[in-house]
């Protein structure tokens, strides 16, 4: 392969071509993004039909401040995943000096600290879900239980399959021969897909928290 | 890319509009939201056009007015490697998705299995034998 690679290297590149990889990616996600459009819609019709003091009485049960940490956490994580997508491009696999200089870190440890940081933030959803359960918030008491699970759960879901894709890159990593432009690519790939749905997490947080 | 961006910006400023329209008229909130998150979807897929376009930093065949058939010759992207893979990955879903209809521990072997077909079909590109490209 790398053979094969070299050979094209070498040719006089007419056409710098966009990666269809990346430009693919971006059109699944805006697919994506329709697919959070209905949770959004769902979240505000149900709000407009059950009336100001339904949503009144269980928003209050919300624990705001910790889900404003965990909220940080996760936007936090988009800055550390976009350090390791800064290596990724100058195809630095893994850290060139001792592991507490962060500023010699590779991808890997830069997307290892990001899936820790992703995990907090599902442990963090998983308590917040528990201490809601417990107080009669649940998906099937009510309506407001319903579109807050379902909209914070579809999320919650997106979240984990990201920490799943980082443990994909890593291992594809790990196994890599060379860290070249197609581990790269699947890193940046990965990194578009952690900010959209931080940025979705942004949205949904302002909702459900803020606007109430 | 330089059609393509300024497609998506004509439906980004269609979606805007058409959106706007819906609110003074009196429209529910779906319907605003929905509109306004499909003026979200062309400015998302327009804007990241527009940015690729300017990073390439050339013209591309396709946008240029004397370009010729042969200008576009060359390595078009990165495909993927032969696999085996999808077969387990789709009946790895298809268990999770039955099991939602039988019972729930079918769509947790399936989940289980599923992972397993990830990581396998994502692995096929490291494979130090593939010549093709």
């Amino acid at each position: 392969m790398s053979s094969a690679n070299s050979s094209i290297d070498t040719l006089p590149r007419k056409v710098n071509r966009p990666n269809i990889v990346a430009v693919g990616t971006i059109v699944w996600l805006s697919s994506e993004l329709m697919f959070f459009a209905a949770l959004f819609s769902m979240y505000f019709t149900t709000r407009s039909v059950q009336g100001p003091k339904v949503w009144a009485e269980s928003t209050g049960l919300l624990n705001i401040p910790f889900a404003a940490v965990n909220t940080t956490v996760l936007v936090l994580s988009s800055v550390t995943c976009q350090f390791g997508v800064f290596a990724a491009e100058r195809f630095q696999a893994s850290r060139t000096g001792k592991l507490w200089q962060f500023k010699k870190w590779g991808m890997r440890e830069w997307f290892a600290l990001t899936f820790l940081m992703g995990a907090f933030f599902i442990g963090g959803q998983v308590y917040e879900y528990a201490k809601l359960v417990s107080e009669g918030i649940s998906l099937s008491a009510q309506a407001y239980g319903s579109v807050f699970y379902i909209t914070t759960g579809f999320h919650g879901m997106h979240v984990t399959g990201g920490l799943i894709a980082f443990l994909v890159v890593l291992i594809r990593v790990f196994k890599a021969q060379k860290f070249g432009h197609k581990q790269a690519t699947t890193a940046i790939v990965v990194s578009y897909y952690w900010h959209f749905v931080d940025i979705v997490w942004i949205a949904l947080f302002s909702a459900i928290y803020l606007i109430k | 890319m330089r059609v393509a961006w300024k497609l998506f910006a004509v439906l980004t400023l269609f979606y805007a509009v058409l959106d706007a329209v819906y609110f003074f008229v009196g429209g529910e909130e779906l319907g605003v939201i929905a509109i306004g998150l499909s003026a979200l979807l062309a400015l998302l897929i327009g804007y990241y056009l527009w940015f690729i376009d300017r990073r390439s930093g050339g013209v591309l065949p396709e946008d240029n007015d004397l370009g010729e058939i042969s200008d576009s010759a060359g390595e078009l992207g990165f495909y993927s490697p032969h696999s085996w893979w999808p077969l387990p990955l789709g009946l790895s879903i298809c268990t999770a998705g039955l099991g939602l209809i039988i019972g729930w521990w079918l769509t947790i072997i399936g989940v289980g299995a599923l992972l397993i077909s990830v990581i396998g079909f994502s692995l096929e590109y490291e494979k130090p034998s593939i010549s093709t490209h």
